[in-house]
Order: structure tokens, then C-alpha cells, then sequence
């Protein structure tokens, strides 16, 4: 119950420690508010378990991005043999699954740490407990050893994020993991199935195939569904000349645990209805998340504003209850991203304590798919252009290109492709940009800021590019898709 | 510079040695055994008011350089019969970690008479450290 007298224990009670919750708990006490932080982790179904940070510190973005890294390294290794450094051995070139995730698993710990120490030092209350509603301003933590905790705040702000989805088939929750247990597993995955093949799928995939795991991707309708169809491909493409086996259109129907302790999994093809079945030593589900809004008991605190999936709507934040707001992969319809629950985040603190005014800006958000070969995108995909737009109002430019350093090592470049998607009429106002190559991320970043500040294709063609890099092909583009033309190159520089 | 550093740190030091102390007191040890700091009352007794001067070092498991650093110290200053070495562990020791202001590890604390000496941060080169543990075990001139 709220204290008659009108006094909560803090200002802002912020349900979840990761990357929106603490963005907007530290905002929060820059403006001088009195806030708390509950963070708990429910383990996995196979028992793993984190520190404070969220997914993306513990299993999510930091943890991928290193094992990226550890596998574009092994390639690069070989690389180098053809610029002439002398490397005995070659054949000889594996990884230590061990070495690779205790050296992961100590960078975040140092992280959890770091985190743990900020909080302290910003006299932000750290709860490590479950928590819920219990009314429209308390909150009823309960901790690791059973006991419970009340406290009554005058905002709350749900940052709860979400966890891996288990299809329902036997043996899902028994024997299979997620992306929850893989950055720590206690032994090498080995010959791994992937059930799924939205980015988290692809990614991990990705990086265990080059660190030398055989990896198959079931597919249930497209890879990276909601992304740019055609750049997709492109990355489907890439990884199955990099040997990851793909069955596309197929479900999994069940898996058995067998007496050498490997894995039969079975699957379907939902087109030819033809089943199929192989032994593996991992299956990875990466079936969707899905928010962890269920063990909040949102009734108790009058929010309704919660979609069929377990979403909550919000458009600018704000529940159906004033006081009561969520930010972060939670929230209904917008992308589930760190940099924008913290961008979210900062602004909601900022407008509840320091009079801002300032909105989320959802759109032409640039988000990047680590893959082996990257796939880096800002705005619009093309058929969501055409679908906005129509057909003759849109221009798309597009090229392949080689990036240099591929020559020397022969890599495939087949794949390395571009595009920009553009209003047709007038100064061609630039609507997304695509790109597929080597450090994606860091190309598409700065294009992302060019973009909001209304980028044209004249502008665009108008830029000096650097050179060389890979970059500099978003100021080459100068083939149109309608032309027909082809969009090969013919020689560099000129 | 010592002086600088003394005085900045002078009140966490004061708001340590007000702590409850412990029922036992622990007796000095005769032989020099690296101290393992589990909470504030063991470093009180064995840090604050050991009558030796004790070199304290902020330790994580999952720190690489720790592990290169504590070693290193152990085997300095083990062998010394007029200068302790205290152990902290960072997770362990949340309170210490605030009150002393570490916010990255290796950290090492130099302690005389319930005083902070000196404090450095990272993995430092061999000299700085030897330096610092002669200094400590009154081999050389404080600067």
C-alpha cells in the first residue's frame, strides 16, 4: 500500500539489472532520485546462471561478439600464411574450448564486478531478488534463500528483457540448451543442430562452425526473418560455402538422448512433410525469446497493457498505469537492442527527474548480425520500401565488391555485396543501407548518423571515399537495380 | 606524495578501526604466513593493527594480471620477517573494495601503523614493486 503520508522508500524502483534497467537507475540518481535495483536470474533449464548486467553483458552481445572474435582470429591465422608469415604447423590449429570460455567468462565476471562496484558508488540499492508486484507501488523481492522483501516506490520501471523460448517437443527442455549455457559451456559443444535461424541462431552457428564445430541450422520459415530478404541470402550464402549444413522449412519434432550421451534429433519438413533425423552432440535452441513479464504480476499493479506474446505496449514507455513504465526488449514493437534500452532508459529518467522533454527515437535504428561474414543495416529493408512507398518510387543502388585484403588469401567474395534503398524522385533521399562484409558494425555505424541527419544519394555520391576500405563502396554506388546493369565490379580504383 | 595520499585516505581508514571489533583477538603470528582478509573485523585485526606493516592486495580470481601480480608478491614478501602481505578478494570483501575506493584490480595498498603509505593500480613493473617492499621492510628511505 502506498503510505498515506505520500513517502516511498525510493523514487524509482527499477525491476531488472540489465542494460535499460541500470541505464535508467544511474540516470536516474544523476537527477538526484533514491533508487533500487532488483536484479535475480532464474536459472536455466540446464542450471546455468549469471551475475548483474543483463543478457547483453552475460549472454548475449559481449559473450558473442569475444567468440566472433576467437573465430574470425582461427581464420585469420591462416590468412597470414599467405602474407608469408611462417606458421608451423597449420594442420595442428585448433581451439581450446576451455581456455576460450574461461578467458570469456572472466571478462564478464570483471564486468559483473565493475558493474556491482558503480552501483555502490552511486548509492544505487541493489536487490539480488526475484521481484514482483505486490500493489501499484510496492515491489516484493524474493531473494535466493527464500526470504522476502518489501519496498514501495513512487515510479517503477519494468526492464525485465526476456529469456530463450523451448519449442514444445520431448526433450526440448531435458537436453537441449540456448544461448543461455553456450558461452559457458563446461565441455566443447562438438557436431552441434542450431533450431532456429533468426540472428541469434545464425550467429552462434556461425562462430562454431570457424572454431572448427560442425554446425546445422534448421530453418522453420526464412533465415532472419523481418531482415532484408535478399541480404539474408547473402549470409546464408556465405555460411554454407563455410560447410554449416541449413534444412529449410523444417521443424524439430523431438530429442532423444541416446546410451553414448549424444543426441538423435528428429525433424520435419513442412512442405514435403518428409522427416529426418541425425546424431549430434549439442542442440542449440534459438526459437525466439520471449519477456519475462509472467512472474511480475502485473495485475497486482493495474498494468493491462501486456500483448498476447507477454509484451508490454507502451508507446513512450508509460503503462496503462502512470507511474508504472518499461523499457528494453519487454516493450511491444520496438527492437531488442542494448544500445537502445539504454538510450530509452537515460531519456525516461531524464523525463522523471530532470524535467526532459526528449522521446525515443525508434527509427533508423543500425543494428548489425555478427555472422562470420557480417551483415550491417540502417533503416529501411527493400521490401519494406517498396511496401511504404511503392515500386516506382524507390531506387535501389547496388554492387559487389572485393575488398583488397581478400585477394592475397584468396577469400570468397561472392558474398560481399551492398545496397542503398532511396526515394526515387528529388535529391534521393537515402531510406536504409545494407551491407555485407568483413567489420560490418563499424562500417554501417557512422552511416547510421548520416542518415538521421536526412542523408541523400546525391549527398551520398557526392562524399570522397577512403581508401581502401571497404567503406568507401557506399560512395562508389552508382548502379541502379532498374537499370539491369551489372553490379560486378571491374577492377579497383577506378 | 605519500603525504597526498595518506591524507585523502586518512577517513576510510578512521571509519574502519570504528567497526565492531572482534571477540578474539588474534595473537601475532611468529612466522610470516600471507593473510587471507575474509571481512572487515580479520583486517582490522590483522591489517590495521598488525604492528608490522603489511603491503594489501586487491585480488580476483578472474583478473589475469592478478594472477601474475599476487604470486609475484607472495614470493617477495613471504620470506620477510618484518613485513606481511594481506590478501582481499574482491568478491568477498565489498565494504573493503568501497571503503579503499578500488575500482580495478590489481590493486596494492601499502598499510604502516593503521596508515595508508602508498597505492598503486595494475600490473606494475617488477622494480616499482621491489621498491615498494623495501621501503615497507625499511630497507630503503621512505621518499
Amino acid at each position: 500500500m502506498a503510505p498515506i503520508d505520500g513517502t516511498f522508500d525510493y523514487d524509482l524502483a527499477v525491476i531488472g539489472g540489465g542494460s535499460g534497467g541500470l541505464a535508467c537507475a544511474k540516470e536516474a540518481v544523476n537527477h538526484g532520485a533514491r533508487v533500487a535495483v532488483l536484479d535475480y536470474v532464474t536459472p536455466s533449464p540446464q542450471g546455468t546462471k549469471w551475475g548483474l548486467g543483463g543478457t547483453c553483458v552475460n549472454v548475449g552481445c559481449i559473450p558473442k561478439k569475444l567468440m566472433h572474435q576467437a573465430a574470425l582470429l582461427g581464420e585469420s591465422i591462416h590468412e597470414a600464411i599467405s602474407y608469408g608469415w611462417e606458421v608451423p604447423s597449420p594442420d595442428a590449429i585448433k581451439i581450446n574450448w576451455s581456455a576460450l570460455t574461461e578467458a570469456v567468462q572472466n571478462h564478464i565476471k570483471s564486468v559483473n564486478w565493475v558493474t556491482r562496484v558503480d552501483l555502490r558508488d552511486k548509492k544505487i540499492e541493489y536487490i539480488n531478488g526475484l521481484g514482483e508486484f505486490k500493489d501499484p507501488h510496492t515491489l516484493v523481492a524474493t531473494l535466493k534463500n527464500g526470504t522476502k522483501r518489501e519496498l514501495t516506490a513512487r515510479n517503477i520501471v519494468i526492464a525485465v528483457g526476456g529469456r530463450p523460448h523451448y519449442p514444445d517437443i520431448p526433450g526440448a527442455l531435458e537436453y537441449c540448451i540456448s544461448s543461455d549455457d553456450i558461452f559457458s559451456l563446461g565441455h566443447p559443444p562438438g557436431k552441434t543442430l542450431v533450431v532456429g535461424a533468426g540472428y541469434i541462431g545464425l550467429e552462434c552457428a556461425g562462430f562454431l562452425n570457424s572454431l572448427g564445430f560442425s554446425a546445422t541450422v534448421l530453418v522453420r520459415s526464412v533465415p532472419l526473418r523481418g531482415f532484408d530478404q535478399q541480404m539474408a541470402l547473402m549470409v546464408t550464402n556465405e555460411m554454407e560455402e563455410r560447410g554449416v549444413a541449413f534444412h529449410h522449412k523444417c521443424i524439430p519434432l523431438s530429442v532423444e538422448k541416446l546410451e553414448s550421451g549424444q543426441l538423435k534429433a528428429r525433424w520435419q519438413n513442412t512442405e514435403t512433410g518428409e522427416q529426418a533425423e541425425d546424431v549430434f552432440d549439442t542442440v542449440l535452441m534459438a526459437t525466439g525469446r520471449y519477456a519475462l513479464t509472467k512472474a511480475l504480476n502485473l495485475p497486482a499493479a493495474g498494468v493491462t497493457a501486456v500483448t498476447g506474446s507477454g509484451k508490454i505496449a507502451a508507446q513512450t514507455e508509460q503503462t496503462d498505469v502512470a507511474h508504472v513504465y518499461a523499457v528494453g526488449d519487454v516493450l511491444e514493437g520496438r527492437p531488442e537492442l542494448t544500445p537502445v534500452a539504454i538510450h530509452a532508459g537515460r531519456l525516461l529518467a531524464r523525463r522523471l527527474f530532470a524535467d526532459g522533454l526528449q522521446h525515443m527515437d525508434y527509427e533508423n535504428v543500425a543494428t548489425t548480425v555478427f555472422t562470420p561474414l557480417e551483415y550491417g543495416c540502417v533503416g529501411l529493408s527493400e521490401e519494406a520500401a517498396l511496401d511504404r512507398y511503392g515500386e516506382e518510387s524507390i531506387e535501389v543502388y547496388h554492387a559487389f565488391y572485393k575488398p583488397t585484403e581478400f585477394f592475397i588469401p584468396q577469400r570468397n567474395i561472392r558474398n560481399c555485396y551492398l545496397k542503398a534503398v532511396a526515394e526515387r524522385g528529388g535529391a534521393q533521399r537515402v531510406l536504409g543501407l545494407h551491407f555485407v562484409g568483413p567489420v560490418a558494425g563499424e562500417v554501417i555505424q557512422g552511416f547510421a548518423a548520416a542518415i538521421k541527419c536526412g542523408l541523400t544519394m546525391e549527398q551520398l555520391m557526392n562524399t570522397v571515399g577512403i581508401h581502401p576500405t571497404v567503406a568507401e563502396e557506399f560512395t562508389r554506388l552508382n548502379i541502379t537495380k532498374r537499370s539491369g546493369k551489372d553490379p560486378n565490379p571491374a577492377s579497383c580504383c577506378s | 606524495m605519500s603525504k597526498a595520499i595518506c591524507k585523502g585516505l586518512r577517513s576510510p581508514i578512521r571509519s574502519l578501526i570504528n567497526l565492531r571489533r572482534a571477540k578474539t583477538i588474534s595473537t601475532s603470528l611468529v612466522h610470516n604466513e600471507t593473510i587471507l582478509v575474509k571481512n572487515n573485523e580479520e583486517f582490522v585485526n590483522k591489517v590495521m593493527n598488525n604492528d608490522k606493516p603489511v603491503i594489501v592486495n586487491f585480488h580476483a580470481e578472474w583478473c589475469e594480471p592478478c594472477k601474475i601480480l599476487t604470486p609475484k608478491l607472495k614470493e617477495l614478501i613471504e620470506p620477510l620477517d618484518n613485513l606481511d602481505l594481506a590478501i582481499v578478494d574482491v568478491e568477498d570483501n565489498a565494504e573493503l573494495v568501497h571503503t579503499f575506493e578500488v575500482k580495478a584490480v590489481p590493486a596494492v595498498i601499502a598499510v604502516k601503523n593503521g596508515l595508508i603509505v602508498d597505492k598503486f593500480i595494475g600490473l606494475v613493473d617488477a622494480d616499482m614493486i621491489t621498491n615498494l617492499i623495501d621501503r615497507m621492510s625499511g630497507k630503503k628511505k621512505p621518499s
